[in-house]
């Protein structure tokens, strides 16, 4: 190398640097404290598509920060009272629980709160459920009849299916086992999640695990009911070699899920905050949300343009209130030697 | 080439290393902090069980499998294109080096599809052996190049024949870049975690997430990251012994002739058919799943407006990010490879340890920095750049410490008696010397910055869409369709910085 291409270099080089940057620092302002600030775990397009109704019909801007809800909460929790949240919006009740039991949460309108029933809001009104899935089984419709399908949750920890189902450590399993607790007890439960460990196979995903189900690597798997829905709108329903399937009765594997918002205590806007979630729970908010994910309203009288089986014929009998941050699922978890 | 340890950095370069130690330091003591909460009973209560010995299990399989898989294949392939008569070398050359521009959890998601033996710790070792390739083979490709091959000539005249030649006088000479390359490795399978999100391993990485994800229990998931910093310690330190043995020295840089390339023979099918395995399993394979999506998924064209703007915003964060990481490795390296010493020691090694930690538990330690003394930084570009910097910094280090090394600190003393002062006297005669490791740290940050996902979604202002996170988003919803556009343009976009690392880092010891 000659020294002039050195210089050339050199000189290149730092020019370069220099501009990256001035290119840097001149992004170091930050975005405009007016409006509200939402911290998004739900489905982007479904909260995007919320958000732009709630700006048209209130005139007030809402700035979203998305990435998944546990994190979103241990960001929350690292924040406390000078987090730069109003609001947190996540995809699962036990996230925004956890925060709801650090006492991170403001108190939502009664009036608010009675929109939908009791059972899918916090007992102490500190967040609301805001649209419903159900919990279910995904089966291979080529490697299981319909009529062979576990008749309860229960048989899944027995000998009887060993090897023929997967499960998934995330997102609804802990509302899974808070509800055998609730129904059968303790023990039962850390016997369930023992035959699990011991029968069942253990993936890192719900998106994977129902992968694996539709392409026929495994027979079932334990799962909640939009990840069905999401490859169906990728694939097409009738393409599909999977489908959904829900225990009879009131057995312990019936659960509803509810994504689930709050506002934050430490938020300087509460009066937008409180009004951003009474929208949730309006009808156009409502609409706003099912149209883009293939999950229940919370609010009567509405119906998913997704063609989702009625609520009414699945019972489940622990609700979201009754599951709180589900963190007496960690011990037995741990108990069973599954975390 | 270098003198003893009683030798005194400049102050200008101790402040200099100074910045980046105390930045590296904050995760470290993060997690030191948050463990120690737990209690010491706590502590033992949560680490010693049947489960941690399992995930200890799991992570040194794949960390050590990997690494020495992907060091062989990376020898192998080295010596074909750059020993034997294989006909289109220059070409295979940068077709080893391609698979770098595709991020691991594209490749894992595409061959993770192809069925459950994948999905498993075999798989994972496959998967991530194909991805760590490019990432040993350019380093010992360019001290293979950088080699006397008089060395080769007397020992072949000692009678030695060619394996022992290759044994006693090749290895210990490319042993630094190859040990050092391998070792980055190590850190990075440590802390990997998009590749096996899609299969059935479990891991440190994917208990942290696990803890953070399904318990809110930011005390046990620091725990297990405290065992992840301790797994790091022997490969930090393992790294800079390998390379301060190095005992080689010559005067000049030799008459080199040109290497006249062994003929292969009747082995050339089999050479050739070789790196043509390696190019559709680490290239083909991933390439054709994200064609795949576009064709079949029904989200195709989905956000498709968002893809140019994405681009933007990716190289706007990648940039700058790479620019400050490289400033900052700078002084460490000098620091270390000029001037030895117990401190310049550990800034050295520090950010190995960190590289280890998967990228949540880096952003939440600056979380907790940030918000706590530095309110006004939160969720700004500039923190986000920090964060990277922390995250990538021995990437940086590893790129110009190959040049660094090849500089004799001596050239400094002579402008320093020439009336210049230590800094002066660095940018004109160190500095120009360091271009080529700095070309090449550059590129290979740029690259992996472009990238990142966790501290990026926490920590940059609210609104930021890099493709990196638009591809996240829409693979979160199985929108594979509207994702492949976003990860193509990842790989398009990688293509540049991989070809410039790979041509500096060729270029970097050539002596033809």
């Amino acid at each position: 190398m000659t020294k002039l291409n050195r210089r050339f270099l050199l000189q290149g080089g730092v020019s370069l640097a220099g501009a990256s940057l001035v290119a840097g620092v001149a992004r170091l302002g930050r975005a405009a404290d007016a409006g509200l600030t939402l911290y998004n775990g739900q489905h982007r397009a479904t909260t995007e598509a919320l958000v732009a109704a709630f700006t048209k019909s209130t005139g007030i801007q809402v700035t979203m920060r998305n990435a998944e809800s546990p994190e979103l909460a241990a960001q929350i929790a690292e924040e406390g009272a000078r987090s730069p949240a109003d609001l947190f919006f996540s995809e699962q009740s036990p996230p925004i629980a956890s925060l709801q039991e650090k006492g991170l949460l403001g108190q939502i309108d009664p009036a608010t709160l009675k929109l939908i029933p009791a059972k899918f809001s916090a007992k102490d009104g500190t967040w609301i459920g805001a649209s419903v899935r159900t919990r279910v089984i995904t089966y291979n419709k080529k490697m299981v009849a319909p009529a062979d399908l576990p008749k309860s949750i229960m048989d899944f920890g027995t000998a009887a299916l060993n090897g023929k189902f997967g499960y998934v450590k995330q997102d609804g399993f802990q509302e899974q086992v808070m509800s055998i607790v609730h129904i059968k007890g303790r023990d039962a439960a850390l016997a369930w999640l023992k035959g699990l460990k011991q029968y069942g196979r253990s993936y890192n995903g719900n998106r994977i695990a129902s992968t694996a189900v539709e392409n026929g690597e495994i027979a079932m798997a334990l799962s909640n009911n939009y990840y069905w829905y999401s490859l169906a709108k990728e694939k097409g329903a009738e393409n599909l070699n999977s489908a959904l399937y829900s225990f009879p009765g009131d057995d312990a594997g019936n659960i509803f899920n509810v994504s689930a918002a709050g506002m934050l205590k430490s938020s300087r806007n509460q009066a937008a905050a409180q009004r951003f979630l009474a929208f949730m729970l309006s009808q156009a908010g409502q609409e706003a949300m099912i149209a883009t994910t293939a999950e229940y309203p919370v609010l009567a009288g509405l119906t998913s343009p997704y063609g989702l089986p009625p609520l009414t014929n699945v019972t489940a009998p622990v609700s979201p209130a009754d599951m709180g941050s589900a963190a007496d699922a960690y011990g037995l978890e741990r108990e069973a030697g599954l975390i | 080439m270098t003198r003893g340890p009683q030798a005194l950095p400049p102050s200008w370069l101790v402040m200099a290393s100074l910045i980046p130690f105390v930045l590296v330091a904050l995760p470290i003591g993060y997690v030191i902090v948050q463990g120690w909460q737990a209690g010491v009973g706590g502590i033992l209560q949560n680490l010693i069980r049947p489960y941690t010995l399992n995930l200890l299990l799991n992570t040194l399989t794949i960390a050590v499998s990997v690494t020495v898989l992907a060091g062989l294949i990376a020898i192998a392939a080295a010596w074909g294109t750059e020993r034997c008569d294989l006909p289109g070398r220059r070409w295979w050359r940068l077709a080893v080096a391609l698979p770098l521009a595709i991020p691991a959890y594209v490749s894992s998601f595409a061959w993770s599809s192809l069925g459950p033996w994948f999905q498993e710790i075999q798989g994972a070792i496959l998967i991530l052996t194909f991805y760590s390739v490019p990432l040993v083979y350019l380093p010992v490709v360019a001290a293979l190049r950088s080699l006397d091959p008089n060395f080769e000539d007397v020992a072949r005249s000692l009678g030695h024949g060619r394996w022992r030649t290759f044994r006693r006088v090749v290895l210990p000479q490319i042993a630094p870049a190859l040990g050092g390359s391998a070792l980055l490795v190590a850190a990075h399978m440590l802390a990997e975690f998009g590749a096996l999100s899609f299969l059935r391993v479990e891991t440190f990485t994917t208990a942290i997430f696990d803890q953070y994800t399904a318990e809110f229990n930011n005390q046990a998931a620091a725990l297990l990251s405290g065992v992840l910093m301790l797994i790091c310690l022997p490969v930090a330190f393992a790294e800079a012994r390998m390379r301060t043995r190095r005992r080689v020295a010559r005067i000049g840089r030799g008459s080199a002739r040109a290497l006249v390339p062994i003929a292969l023979g009747p082995l050339m099918p089999l050479a050739i058919l070789g790196f043509v395995l390696l190019t559709i399993l680490s290239f083909g394979v991933p390439i054709v799943t994200l064609g795949f999506w576009v064709w079949q998924g029904h989200s195709a064209g989905q956000g498709i407006e968002r893809v140019l703007p994405a681009l933007a915003t990716t190289l706007g964060y990648a940039l700058p990010g790479a620019v400050l990481t490289t400033i900052a490795a700078v002084p460490l390296v000098i620091a270390t490879t000029h001037f030895r010493g117990r401190f310049a020691m550990l800034c050295d090694r520090l950010p190995y340890i960190v590289h280890g930690l998967p990228g949540i538990v880096v952003a939440l330690a600056a979380v907790a920095t940030a918000i706590g003394f530095l309110p006004a930084v939160y969720q700004t570009s500039g923190l986000v750049l920090l964060v990277y910097l922390v995250l990538f910094l021995p990437l940086a280090q590893s790129s110009v410490r190959a040049s660094a090394e090849l500089v004799p600190r001596e050239l400094s003393d002579v402008a320093r008696s020439l009336g210049k002062t230590p800094f002066q006297a660095f940018v004109l005669t160190i500095l120009p010397n360091l271009l080529p490791g700095i070309g090449a740290a550059l590129a290979l940050t740029a690259l992996q910055l472009m990238r990142e996902l966790t501290a990026t979604l926490l920590l940059a202002p609210a609104g930021v869409v890099t493709l990196a996170t638009e591809f996240w988003n829409y693979t979160s919803d199985r929108a594979y369709g509207a994702a492949a556009p976003f990860a193509a343009t990842l790989v398009l976009v990688s293509g540049i910085p991989v070809y410039v690392f790979t041509m500096r880092t060729l270029r970097l010891n050539d002596v033809r």
